[in-house]
């Protein structure tokens, strides 16, 4: 009898479990319409507050930079609170697929790889990702890479063209971080030779070490943000892409490029 | 909308996710080695060394056990430099592991030789015994049997501790992992398969250590 219970036990533990797995598979959430999130109350957004400066934290550590505040300007024209959720750059598609959040505002980049899983706006900034190094090093373009190691955020644009680089050209050495705060780190302590990243890294480098030690090296690509929904959410995709046009027009995007890039946004394609 | 589990585009890349295990393997190897040396000269030097050592080593044993593993790579990779020292990530991550591990088995195999009762070591001494038998004989090996368990379970934390030291760019099974997530996109396939990879590994080690804990400690009390 008491073996039997043990099992009986056991078995139920394991159904459990088993449910408790299959409640993380993406199938059992459902995405939420305008209507819903209005409803709710509240709008979630997963954001990474390790990206200056489209996302970090104040000297109050709360969030802000450029995507913190699209999210808010995006809250306000639903008429409900924005929620955040931090996620790092490998965690915004699962925060889609678990319909964790509502939308990704943080610096994803479009791409058709990402966009089987989930769906884009219409882009609502871009930058280039360039290579940074110190300017007493001399790097005019990948040739110069070779025998070099070169820090990036794992899983960003960067990663993609550099670890192409790498293999077209042997003898560049990848050292991928999980944040953008650990590369600059490593760059300003000398742990990596050059860096990819975004055109404005070169501020925050500045800042990090007296002087102006590090320069923008050469562009490796422009890439242009989507704020990302949920596949097949087309209800909510839409009504992005009619504000996002709003905020484009009203020349809201460019005054935040301003204040926190330094530099107008480049022209933004749509689709 | 539905998000079938499509383990196929992973399983091609099964070669990579192996090279990562046999890094991680090597990361939990190396450090356990050193850090078991590390320990073992911890808890020897507090218990029988000069007086004056006593306190760098509890004060070590205090400063690691008390701060995050993750701060320690951080420390190792990203401060080091700054005094001089530059290592690699695979190499940092073998110094931070060890260095962790370390204090963990200063205290287990000090609380082993603490728990060898005064009177065994005074029938040795009237035995005649030299001091080093004495410690090595009647001490130590009682000592490390007494935790050996203690010990093996601090390993196996170890092991799954290696998986973090993607965050200084070292490569082992989890950073390999988040590498394939970024290329294909599929976390939860991913994430299921490195699972079962640990879940084995940790289990084939469990093993290994009880079975070279009966080897080692043979004979009963």
């Amino acid at each position: 009898m008491r073996n039997f219970l043990k099992q009986a036990s056991a078995g139920a533990m394991l159904a459990g479990l088993v449910l408790a797995l299959s409640a993380l598979l993406p199938s059992m959430a459902s995405a939420q319409t305008v209507d819903q999130i209005i409803s709710r109350g509240k709008l979630l957004v997963a954001i990474d507050t390790t990206t200056p400066p489209y996302g970090f934290l104040d000297a109050n550590l709360k969030p802000t930079g450029f995507d913190i505040e699209v999210a808010y300007k995006m809250g306000e024209a639903l008429g409900v609170p924005v929620e955040f959720v931090t996620v790092t750059s490998p965690g915004r598609i699962p925060a889609l697929l678990t319909k964790q959040v509502d939308a990704v505002i943080s610096i994803f980049s479009i791409t058709p790889a990402r966009a089987i899983q989930i769906d884009y706006s219409i882009p609502y900034a871009g930058q280039s990702a360039v290579v940074i190094a110190p300017k007493s090093t001399a790097i005019k373009g990948v040739a110069d890479l070779v025998g070099k190691k070169v820090g990036l955020t794992r899983g960003t644009g960067e990663d993609g063209l550099l670890t192409a680089a790498a293999a077209a050209n042997p003898g560049i050495e990848i050292l991928r971080f999980d944040d953008y705060s650990s590369l600059l780190q490593a760059m300003v302590s000398g742990q990596i030779d050059a860096m990819g990243g975004g055109d404005y890294g070169e501020i925050y480098l500045k800042k990090a070490r007296s002087g102006d030690a590090f320069e923008q090296k050469y562009i490796l690509k422009t890439f242009y943000f989507g704020i990302g929904v949920a596949k097949g959410n087309e209800n909510l995709r839409q009504w992005v892409n009619t504000w996002l046009f709003t905020m484009k027009t009203d020349g809201i995007l460019e005054q935040l490029s301003m204040k926190y890039r330094n530099q107008p946004l480049p022209p933004l394609p749509v689709f | 909308m539905q998000t079938a589990l499509q383990f196929g585009p992973i399983l091609v890349h099964l070669d990579r996710l192996l090279l990562g295990l046999v890094k991680t393997i090597q990361l939990a190897a190396l450090s356990i080695l050193f850090g078991t040396a590390i320990g073992l000269l911890g808890a020897v030097g507090r218990s029988f060394g000069p007086r004056w050592l006593a306190w760098p080593i509890a004060t070590y044993v205090e400063l690691i056990r008390n701060t995050p593993l993750l701060i320690q790579l951080y420390f190792v990779f990203f401060s080091l430099p700054l005094f001089g020292f530059k290592l690699s990530s695979n190499t940092a991550a073998i110094v931070a592991l060890s260095i962790h591990l370390g204090a963990y088995a200063t205290e287990i195999l000090r609380a082993g030789i603490q728990s060898i009762p005064a009177g065994q070591i005074e029938a040795a001494k009237s035995l005649g015994l030299g001091r080093y038998r004495i410690i090595r004989h009647v001490v130590l090996v009682p000592a490390a049997r007494a935790v050996y368990p203690s010990l093996s379970a601090q390993f196996i934390l170890q092991i799954m501790g290696t998986s973090i030291v993607g965050a200084i760019a070292a490569e082992e099974l989890t950073a390999i992992a988040n590498n394939l997530v970024m290329q294909t996109f599929r976390s939860f396939e991913v994430f299921i398969i490195i699972a079962l990879i640990y879940f084995v590994l940790v289990q084939a080690a469990s093993l290994s250590f009880a079975g070279i804990g009966k080897l080692m400690f043979r004979w009963k009390v």
